[in-house]
Order: structure tokens, then C-alpha cells, then sequence
């Protein structure tokens, strides 16, 4: 990666620095600025879609660390936020427990769930991996549907009050949207902590050779297990913040094709970086946005379809991008993006 | 216990019905070392071909059931002909990427060609159900249970037996060595998608015969899986074995657990066996094994 011209590191701090220039520091800080007066501007609906849109980042980014970090094929992540959201759900509506706890004990028992299925990884790799962590997500509905109803609600699902700090409560949109851009940017620095981190380095030498991790002297099993825990912690957390959006908890939130849209969201945005996840999340949900929005145009040309319209259309439009990535651009947008970004930097010359 | 034996005979029909749809996996597997996480939406583009030949287009059985066939071989040709023939080479991430994105996007065609409302899939085979003494058997399944055996009989016996068959095993091995020695990889490629299309249109008049049919049917491919896995990716013999324990236990424990967890059971064991049998042996029960060396 090029720096911008004329910026040199001169101590250890300086080279580890994330922003370096002053021209960093403004885009930063107005993105933030952008970021918090949101709500005081926009509209209850884009609000609305930003809290969306955050909770699924949250779970995508979980989704970065197992797949595009650690390399470790996950088709259970939806089963894994589900898991998060009723851990937070039984704990705040029969303990009374406050969110500042729910949230981390949801992330936790999320992570512990994830843990288990990942440590299959130790000995099944490939498809057969990949294929192993769907039965998460048929067990996790099994045993949401048939453990006993006082501790899940069973079908019924569970129903929540809204989160609180000091009867201030997180009520509507406009304030529940403070406590996931509060969450969003905790758990994205995470990531990107992560990723640079001693952890971060073993879990990119476990997805590009496990067998040769293991000679230099990486525990595999370790990194593999913490991959699923850490990944799965995130789906937790994602899972409690929508119990408390939405304040109803059922398992047919929590489907295997909430997972595969997880991973579409991946493909678009680019594995293994954090920005790939930042940018496939937003821009596949202003996606889903838009065609729901076109829909009722798309619908009157295609009368037979009804209310389908919006998830066919979706679906032909996410299917679609997701092979035309694969093909022609395996990297993501975020390959893209940075290329960009190196062209600005070096203009006038040539790329 | 009559009624016990009829659970676990049509326990053992399901299961072969399940191996019948794994064989379609599994012969994608072996030459294109490719796992179809869309070979269910395949089926049901199959069984939809074959509901508008018999309705749509007012066709005879003999007709229909052959055009559908031809028409999700050619399905099967085109998928591997624009997507996957790019691929060769890749790593095993841009294969459950690109089938994943097929799985949506056929999914999303399904509904605009066809739409969402249930349909009333032809009854090809005989509907009334067969009767020996006490235990009743469903006849779809019974004449599915001898399709799977045959069919699995004859796909092994051209895989072990036969020129083509033999090179195709040789491109499971290692594309690159294959082609080095001269065998033709992406014939054999697209020969195996040809095959495995026509399985998936006979697996779906097995299990839509008489039923109605929307586009929720594919998830029949994700119910299958646990056969798949059991009896390992690479292995035909094997479906038919993973099959018949994989159906029979579903079946004996939804008859002796069922009224204990208030039904269920049968859905979700399967899968639980299998997690348990791939800690034991990682390839399924009949997969290869591969030795990694650095």
C-alpha cells in the first residue's frame, strides 16, 4: 500500500498509526460527525435502515474473522446470532438482567455455541466442513423449538422490553440507533485490532496452508476453535442488538438463508479485510433497499409474481453479482476501492 | 409391531429416495470436485419442466418425462459450460461461492418463470398405496427404492468398469495430472453435470409424485446432505449404504423418540449422526482419504 507522498514514519508508533495525515484525520473525524448527527437529519425509515444495517454488519464482520481471516468455511453464522439473540432474550425477560450485561453474556454463549461446531474443524476441512456447519443451523432450530418453553418460549419465541440505562430506554428508532453505532464502532475496531494482531497473522496462515501453520509452529487447533468462538461472539452480539430492535425473538428470524446471505455479503465486499465486509454489507442492503423500493415497478411487468416481486428480484440480483464476482473480480469491491485509492495517490502517473 | 416395520421398510425407501439425490452430488463431485450447493434448485427446475409439459403443454408421460430429463441435462451443461468450466483450477472457496450464488439465482428464476403459488405435480407412478399384509408402503417410493438401486448399480459399474468411466475417476484424482496424461477433463466435466441433471429429474418425480410442488421443494437438497457426508463425497456404492441407515434410524426415532420431543426427531438425527461419524472418520464412511504432505 502506497502512502501519500511525503509522509514517512519515524517511530514505531508513527508506523503503526491506522491515520497518519491530516487529510486522514478531517475524513475521519466528518465521517464520524456524519455518522452521529444521522438520526437529527434523515428520515425515521433511513434511520431505520442504518440500525439494520449495523446489526448485519456486526454478524458479517464475525462472519470476516471465521471465513476471510481464518479461512474456516462458515454456513452456520445466522444459527449463531439466533443463539445470541434468545441467550439475550431469556436473560433480560426472565432475570431482568440490564443490556450492558445481556449483550457480552449473549456474545459469550454465542461464541461457546460456535466453539463446539467449530472444533470439528480440527479434523474436517473443505466441503465436508462447510456442509457440517449447516447442521448447526438444523440443530440450533431443533433445540429452540423443543427445549422446554420456559426457557425459550418455543415457537412463541420471547418477547423483550427495550434496553435501558438509568430509565433512559432505547424506545425508538432515533435512540436505538446511539447503541448499535456505539456497538459498530467498538466491535469494527475489534476486527481491525484483530486483524493486525499476533491472532490475526496466525489465523491468515491457518487459511492459506494449515499443514504448513502447524510446522511453523502455529496451534491449529487453537486458532481454528478461537476463529469459530471469536466469529460466533460477534453473531451474538448482532443477535442480542436485534432482540432489543425488533423486541421479539422467534426462531424463523434465524434461517440458513439469512447465512447464505451473510456470505453473498462477503463475496461482493471482499474476503479478509474489514472494509470488505464494511462495504458488501452496506452496499448489498441499499441493494435490497433499492429493489424493494423498484419492486412495484418490476411488478407490472411481471404480473404473475405478486408479492414475490422483492425477493425474486433480490435474488436474481444477488445470485447474479455473486457468480459475476466470483468470475471477474474474486477479490471484492474492496480490491476495487483500493485500487482507486492507489491511483489517486500516484496520479499523474500510470497505474 | 407391524406398524414398526412398516416405519423402518419406509424408512429404508426414504433414505434410498435421499441416495438417490446424493448420487446426483456425488457424481458432480467426482469429476468436477465441485459439491452443487444448487443441485436442489435443479431439481425443482426439473420438476417445474416436467409440471409445464404435462399441463402447459398438454404432453403425454412418455413425452414429457424425457423432455424434462433432456431439459435439466441441457441445465446442467449450460451451468457447467458458463460458470463452472471458468473455474478449473480454483481454490475450493470459489466453489462454494459460485455454487451458492447459482443456488440464489436459480431460486430467483424459479419464481419469475413459474411464481410462487403451489402446483399440483403429475402422479407418474402409482399413487394407492401398496399393501402387504399389515405394513403399507408408499409405491413412489418403492418404485424410487428400485430406480436408486439400479441406477447406483450402473453408475458404478461405468466408473469402475468402463474407458470413460475410468478416465473420469482418474479427473477426480487431480485435474492437472489427468489432463498431463492425456484425458479430456472438460469432457468429463460436463459429462458428469449431464449425468447428474438427469438423476435430479428423476429424483423429483420420485419425490413429488402426487405432491404439490413450489419452489420451497429444494430444500429436499439440503435434507439430503447428511447422506451425502455419511457415505463421503467421492463414493457411489456408498449413497445407497448411507442411505439405508440414514433413513431407517430417522424413522425408528421418529416412532420411538417423536412422542417423547413431540416430533422432530427425524429431521434433525441425521444430522447429529453425521457431525458424529465425520469427527470419527473425516471423509464419510466410503470417501477417499487424502494424505497432506508438505
Amino acid at each position: 500500500m502506497t502512502l501519500p507522498g511525503g509522509v514517512f514514519a519515524e517511530t514505531y508508533a508513527q508506523d503503526q498509526a491506522l491515520i497518519r495525515t491530516r487529510g486522514q484525520w478531517i475524513w475521519f473525524v466528518g465521517f464520524m460527525l456524519l455518522l452521529v448527527l444521522l438520526p437529527a437529519v434523515a428520515s425515521g425509515r433511513v434511520v431505520g435502515i442504518a440500525i439494520t444495517i449495523g446489526i448485519t454488519l456486526i454478524a458479517v464482520l464475525g462472519l470476516q474473522i471465521t471465513m476471510g481471516l481464518a479461512g474456516q468455511v462458515n454456513m452456520g453464522q445466522s444459527a449463531f446470532m439466533g443463539a445470541g439473540a434468545f441467550i439475550c432474550g431469556a436473560l433480560a425477560s426472565k432475570f431482568a438482567i440490564p443490556f450492558w450485561l445481556t449483550i457480552p453474556l449473549a456474545g459469550l454463549g454465542a461464541a461457546v455455541f460456535g466453539a463446539i461446531f467449530g472444533s470439528a474443524a480440527l479434523r474436517i476441512r473443505g466441503f465436508y466442513l462447510a456442509l457440517t456447519t449447516i447442521a448447526a443451523q438444523y440443530i440450533f432450530t431443533f433445540a429452540m423449538l423443543k427445549l422446554p418453553a420456559s426457557w425459550f418460549g418455543r415457537s412463541q419465541g420471547l418477547r423483550l422490553d427495550p434496553a435501558s440505562l438509568f430509565s433512559f430506554a432505547f424506545n425508538t428508532d432515533r435512540r436505538m440507533y446511539f447503541l448499535v453505532l456505539l456497538l459498530v464502532v467498538i466491535m469494527t475496531t475489534g476486527a481491525w485490532g484483530l486483524a493486525r494482531s499476533r491472532t490475526g497473522r496466525a489465523f491468515i496462515a491457518l487459511r492459506d496452508n494449515d499443514n504448513a501453520a502447524e510446522v511453523i509452529g502455529i496451534d491449529v487447533f487453537h486458532y481454528k476453535i478461537l476463529a469459530f468462538f471469536i466469529g460466533a461472539f460477534y453473531a451474538g452480539v448482532a443477535g442480542a442488538l436485534w432482540a432489543y430492535y425488533v423486541r421479539y425473538v422467534q426462531v424463523d428470524q434465524f434461517t440458513l438463508w439469512l447465512s447464505v446471505w451473510y456470505v453473498g455479503m462477503l463475496i461482493v465486499g471482499g474476503l479478509g479485510s474489514v472494509l470488505g465486509a464494511i462495504i458488501g454489507t452496506v452496499v448489498i442492503r441499499l441493494l435490497m433497499e433499492f429493489v424493494t423500493i423498484a419492486g412495484p415497478a418490476l411488478n407490472q411487468y411481471l404480473p404473475q409474481l405478486g408479492s414475490q416481486y422483492v425477493f425474486a428480484g433480490m435474488n436474481i440480483l444477488l445470485g447474479g453479482l455473486i457468480i459475476l464476482f466470483v468470475l471477474f473480480e474474486p477479490r471484492g469491491l474492496v480490491h476495487r476501492w483500493n485500487i482507486l485509492k492507489e491511483s489517486y495517490r500516484i496520479w499523474p502517473f500510470p497505474h | 409391531m407391524a406398524s414398526l416395520l412398516t416405519y423402518i421398510i419406509n424408512g429404508a425407501l426414504m433414505g434410498l429416495l435421499y441416495a438417490l439425490i446424493a448420487l446426483s452430488f456425488v457424481i458432480i463431485y467426482r469429476s468436477a470436485r465441485v459439491f452443487n450447493f444448487a443441485q436442489g434448485e435443479i431439481i425443482v427446475v426439473a420438476a417445474f419442466l416436467i409440471w409445464s409439459f404435462f399441463f402447459f403443454y398438454d404432453l403425454q408421460w412418455w413425452l414429457a418425462v424425457p423432455l424434462a430429463i433432456g431439459g435439466s441435462i441441457l441445465l446442467g451443461l449450460v451451468i457447467e459450460r458458463l460458470i463452472l468450466r471458468r473455474l478449473i483450477g480454483e481454490e475450493v472457496f470459489s466453489f462454494v461461492m459460485v455454487t451458492i450464488g447459482l443456488l440464489i439465482l436459480l431460486r430467483g428464476v424459479v419464481l419469475v418463470v413459474w411464481g410462487p403459488d403451489m402446483r399440483f405435480f403429475p402422479a407418474i407412478l402409482p399413487l394407492a398405496a401398496i399393501r402387504i399384509g399389515p405394513i403399507v408402503i408408499d409405491p413412489a417410493l418403492l418404485y424410487g427404492g428400485i430406480f436408486t438401486i439400479l441406477l447406483a448399480g450402473l453408475a458404478s459399474w461405468f466408473y469402475n468398469r468402463t474407458q470413460l468411466g475410468l478416465e473420469m475417476s482418474a479427473v477426480a484424482e487431480d485435474h492437472q495430472t489427468a489432463m498431463s496424461l492425456g484425458i479430456a477433463v472438460r469432457k468429463s466435466i460436463a459429462i458428469s453435470w449431464a449425468l447428474s441433471g438427469a438423476f435430479s429429474a428423476i429424483a423429483a418425480i420420485v419425490f413429488l409424485n402426487g405432491k404439490g410442488l413450489t419452489f420451497a421443494a429444494a430444500d429436499i437438497g439440503f435434507a439430503a446432505l447428511p447422506v451425502v457426508l455419511l457415505a463421503g463425497l467421492e463414493s457411489i456404492g456408498g449413497v445407497v449404504v448411507a442411505g439405508l441407515i440414514i433413513g431407517i434410524t430417522a424413522n425408528l426415532a421418529a416412532y420411538f423418540l417423536d412422542p417423547i420431543f413431540d416430533g422432530g426427531v427425524a429431521q434433525v438425527l441425521p444430522f447429529v449422526i453425521m457431525i458424529l461419524i465425520l469427527l470419527i472418520r473425516p471423509t464419510g464412511m466410503f470417501g477417499w482419504k487424502t494424505i497432506d504432505r508438505i
